[in-house]
């Protein structure tokens, strides 16, 4: 206190003479102070008063007495001054950490009792970063504490009135660090689930990494990972199963893991192999657990994608590992799933499965479809029809079949050997010699079992057994939706539904699977094979007038008789067999077809099967088809049209007595075959008398707006002209399937055509528009002139336009009149025509 | 000239129902194409010393204007009657046959000659045989250029035929177009 005191009077004394602005600024100051203490300590007032009359007379006598010494005095003070200005800077930096510091320095223990809580609040705030922070944190907490220190031994100095402020400020403090503390829990809580969360991603990374770098020493870590999907949180436990779905793909072995044999338990092993037994078990025991996680999650919703996903992956990598049957189970079960993204994934993983015989030997094919199989018996042939496509995906060997003939031939010769050679061995050979015969064929046999254990490639014959088991399982399949389609069609009798394809999803793969393998079904069960289709397709003995009570759509029965012929074309070499009743059938099928409710593909490829490529024609049934396809092409559109002329033109090309119905000869001499006259509506082709008509529909086609049918038909007429033995010139060697697919393309092509006509309607209204300013024109040049021309020009022009409106008026009676009388007109040409063919009929009939 | 009784109509149709099958009924209710009337009638079966005629109505009525002694035939004769009761088809039929013939036989060109002259067809010279044709199903034998040659009964099942012997026979011999001449007298 004394100091201070003595400070401030030497710089009034001094100050004066040199400096006068100075001096007010000091005096301000200095009585403030002087006025608040004085205020508040009246006892400390009377000590001042005593001390600063010594001090003053000390000071007074130095000044008088050194003048040089006053001088370096004055340069000493300033620059303190200049020190205690920059001292003051840093102070202000360090405000924060300074009021922290006043709440330590102060005597109340319940004010440590705060500046305790503070602190405990910081050290929380630096466990919960991460470690790196915590270090850096730690580090800047140990340079405040230091701080600290310093500034608590000048505050000890410091005057007693000053502690009366802190203690204002310290309370204000306190209450701020209430909010900031549950502002902070709060945040904590956030950080929680994220920090949670990378924890566990960076658990599963270091997992990951160190099983991938040394995978037996860390084999138990997969218990580790295993736990973790059990989390309440769905992100954790799809990641986990990612992640243990890359760690399984890149550890299992090529091999198949089998268990243990009592013997070679028993034996003792040396070390390694004890290490690698360990490392076998221990990851089998993880992917059951891991396999049995996936299927419970495929149940649930939100995990099923995602499970299947896995499970489709694991299959494609490891086809050959344990545990391979349950996973086929679920794929095989989600091939019908009604989520689209899930039955595609299975769907391309068994395809898949199927063309790479390489890694599993065929022995996973096998399985795959048998449970397949199942599945469909399951679930009653009402599966989605992707399900079964699957099949087509199949690959077997052409030799399946020859090569068991040529054992069958063998066995025989095999035998004869045999005995002969036994017969000859028994006489000299004595039982010394009979005893080592045995020892080296036991040893041969031995040494060929070990060989075939070892190596990795199949034999002939287990790869022939492998896949005639899979042959089996997949006809059983297929005919088992046969079957199933035919006795739902004898049940349901006379309903109609609504949406054809509905009964029988499974159908059209079905045949069309049964197409492509024809060629290996065995020729036992050709005949009920060929009887089931003949059902399908609607034929029945009786050509009776009565309805048929088959559900199936014309297509599904089109479909039938191309799958029949398939398969009779496939075993031609063995058959001489005429398909006659899927003839009949297609003859019938072709009135039946539709354009919008039926596929015309399917026909054209039934045209194409059965007549195009057929190299068997009977005479009187070409003739027939020949009669029917003509009539066909006239009355559907110009892609049909094309597919049945060139069938027919092939048809005439190969029997070239039916060139006569070229002709215009009615009758047909002893062609005819007893039938006089033509039947359209026969449902015989040999009992329609199709040779006794004459092919009359050609030369209206030659008419056609398709240029391309107009062509062909006039082509067809030209055979007419040529000797039986010339042909005409090919204008497409296009099969009828082709030719529907081109047209069918050109009809997309000229729909855009059809867009450009609203464009001329708008023009046409933009052309309105102009008409409707010409009025305003007028108006606004009426207004220039007079009074009196005003009026004589609106009477000139509004009897302008009762006359123009008159006229209109004139004009639309007049259309409506000429409209009426052409339409009567019309009328009558009908009536004419309709009475000419009346009478044509007539002749026609006489 | 009369009309079939019951039980000779039964015998006549059951061997026409086994060449033709459900086109039988085709056979018996299509418009007759033949005599001079002008509305088309129907045909019908009459007997005339122990043969059985296939003609239209037409035909018959003017028929009863003749004396029966002096009535040599009647439309087409589709078979005879033995003097034990049994009926048989005989080649006449073969026209009719082949137009309603729900099972076919195809033969080869170097074969036909073997089964006109009354010989039986081995699987050898088989070229074609309708699908699903049963053992003991009437057969009509046609040449490979659709011309009917005759008829006969399948010994054999379509399926049966694919392993049969090459010289195993599948269809048994009834009559044949070869007949006309062989048998001139008996035919006449």
């Amino acid at each position: 206190m004394g100091k201070s005191s003595s400070k401030k009077k030497k710089d009034k004394v001094i100050l004066p003479p040199q400096l006068p602005p100075e001096v007010d600024d000091d005096d301000v100051v200095v009585s403030d102070e002087d006025v608040e203490f004085f205020r508040g300590n009246e006892g400390h007032a009377r000590a001042l008063a005593t001390l600063d009359r010594k001090s003053i007379d000390s000071y007074v006598t130095r000044v008088a007495h050194h003048d040089e010494d006053e001088v370096e005095r004055l340069y000493e003070e300033r620059e303190r001054r200049r020190k205690a200005v920059e001292a003051l800077r840093p102070k202000n930096h360090d405000d924060d950490d300074f009021e922290v510091d006043r709440v330590d320095a102060l005597p109340v223990k319940t004010l440590q009792g705060e500046l305790v809580y503070n602190n405990a609040k910081k050290a929380r705030f630096d466990d919960s970063s991460n470690n790196v922070e915590s270090k850096s944190e730690d580090k800047v907490g140990n340079s405040k504490q230091t701080i600290q220190k310093g500034e608590r031994k000048e505050k000890s100095k410091s005057k007693k009135g000053d502690g009366k402020l802190q203690n204002v400020q310290a309370q204000t403090e306190a209450s701020n660090g209430k909010l900031q503390s549950k502002v902070l829990e709060e945040v904590k809580e956030e950080l929680s689930a994220e920090e949670l969360f990378e924890k566990k991603k960076a658990q599963l990374a270091e997992i990951g990494m160190s099983m991938l770098e040394d995978p037996e020493s860390h084999i138990r870590s997969l218990n580790d990972m295993l736990n973790i999907c059990n989390d309440k949180d769905q992100k954790v436990v799809k990641l986990s199963l990612m992640s243990l779905l890359a760690v399984f793909r890149d550890i299992i072995p090529s091999y198949r893991i089998r268990q243990l044999t009592e013997k070679e338990l028993t034996v003792e092993v040396s070390k390694d192999v004890k290490k690698m037994r360990y490392y076998e078990y221990t990851l089998l025991r993880s992917y059951k657990a891991y396999l049995q996680k996936l299927i419970s999650l495929e149940k649930q919703p939100n995990f099923s994608a995602l499970a299947v996903r896995c499970m489709c992956t694991l299959l494609d990598t490891a086809p050959h590992f344990n545990f391979r049957e349950s996973i086929l189970a679920s794929v095989a079960r989600n091939l019908s799933s009604p989520d689209d993204a899930v039955r595609k994934m299975c769907c391309e993983t068994i395809r898949s499965l199927f063309v790479d015989e390489g890694k599993h030997r065929g022995e996973a094919t096998v399985e795959a479809v048998r449970l397949i199989a199942d599945h469909v018996k399951l679930n009653d042939c009402q599966l989605h029809p992707d399900s079964i496509e699957v099949f087509l995906s199949l690959r077997f060997d052409d030799d399946l079949g020859k090569d068991d003939t040529e054992e069958e031939k063998g066995k025989p010769k095999k035998n004869k050997r045999r005995q002969n050679q036994e017969v000859p061995k028994q006489l000299p050979v004595s039982d010394n010699k009979k005893a080592k015969q045995e020892l080296i064929s036991k040893a041969r046999e031995e040494v060929d079992a070990e060989l075939r254990s070892v190596s990795f490639t199949l034999d002939p014959k287990e790869r022939r057994r492998i896949q005639k088991e899979a042959l089996s399982a997949l006809f059983e399949t297929y005919f088992r939706i046969l079957k199933h389609s035919m006795s739902i069609s004898n049940s349901r009798g006379k309903v109609i539904n609504v949406s054809p394809d509905g009964s029988h999803p499974l159908l059209a793969p079905c045949l069309e699977g049964l197409g492509k393998f024809s060629h290996l079904i065995d020729l036992d069960f050709m005949g009920e094979l060929v009887a089931c289709l003949k059902k399908l397709s609607g034929y029945t003995d009786h050509h009776s007038g009565t309805v048929h009570d088959n559900t199936l759509s014309v297509s599904e029965r089109l479909q039938c008789c191309i799958v029949a012929f398939k398969v009779w074309r496939s075993n031609l070499e063995a058959l001489n067999v005429d398909l006659q009743d899927f003839f009949v059938q297609l003859f019938n099928l072709i009135l039946e077809y539709r354009p919008d409710r039926d596929r015309g593909e399917v026909l054209a490829d039934a045209l194409k099967t059965l007549l195009w490529e057929g190299k068997q024609q009977d005479m009187i049934r070409a003739a027939a088809f020949i009669k029917r396809l003509a009539t066909f092409a006239l009355s559907f559109g110009s892609a049909e049209a094309m597919a049945a002329l060139i069938t027919l033109k092939h048809l005439l090309q190969k029997n070239s007595k039916c060139r006569n119905m070229l002709e215009n000869d009615s009758g047909g001499g002893s062609l005819s075959c007893l039938v006089a006259k033509y039947d359209p509506e026969a449902k015989d082709p040999y009992l329609s008398g199709a040779l006794a008509s004459v092919l009359w529909e050609l030369s209206l086609l030659q008419k056609h707006y398709d240029s391309s049918v107009s062509s062909m038909a006039s082509n067809i007429l030209s055979m007419a002209n040529l000797n039986p033995t010339q042909n005409p010139v090919p204008i497409s060697n296009a099969s009828p399937l082709e030719a529907y697919r081109d047209l069918s393309m050109e009809r997309k092509l000229s729909k855009p055509a059809n867009k450009l006509l609203p464009l001329n309607c708008r023009k046409k209204r933009r052309g309105k528009e102009f008409v409707a300013l010409s009025p305003a024109a007028l108006e606004g040049s009426d207004c220039v002139a007079g009074g009196d021309e005003l009026k004589e020009k609106l009477k000139n022009h509004f009897a302008v336009l009762r006359g123009i409106s008159e006229n209109e008026r004139l004009r639309a009676e007049l259309n409506h009149t000429l409209s009426s009388i052409n339409l009567y007109k019309e009328y009558k040409k009908q009536k004419k025509s309709r009475k000419s063919k009346a009478v044509k009929k007539k002749v026609s009939r006489a | 000239m009369r009309a079939l009784d019951e039980k000779e109509t039964k015998m006549v149709f059951e061997k026409l129902f086994k060449f033709t099958g459900p086109n039988l009924k085709h056979l018996l209710e299509r418009p007759a194409v033949e005599g001079p009337d002008p509305q088309a009638g129907r045909y019908c079966l009459r007997l005339h010393k122990n043969r059985v005629y296939y003609a239209s109505e037409a035909l018959v009525r003017r028929a009863t204007a003749v004396a029966r002694p002096r009535l040599a035939g009647v439309g087409t004769p589709i078979g005879k009657f033995t003097h034990g009761g049994a009926f048989h088809l005989t080649v006449h039929a073969l026209d009719l046959l082949a137009a309603h013939a729900r099972r076919r036989v195809w033969l080869k060109p170097d074969t036909e000659r073997s089964f006109l002259f009354g010989n039986s067809v081995p699987k050898s010279s088989l070229a074609r045989i309708t699908e699903n044709t049963k053992a003991n199903d009437g057969v009509v034998v046609m040449s490979m250029a659709d011309v009917p040659l005759g008829f006969g009964i399948a010994a054999r099942s379509a399926q049966d035929c694919r392993k049969a012997d090459t010289n195993a026979v599948v269809v048994l011999h009834q009559s044949d177009a070869g007949e006309y001449l062989r048998r001139e007298e008996e035919l006449m």
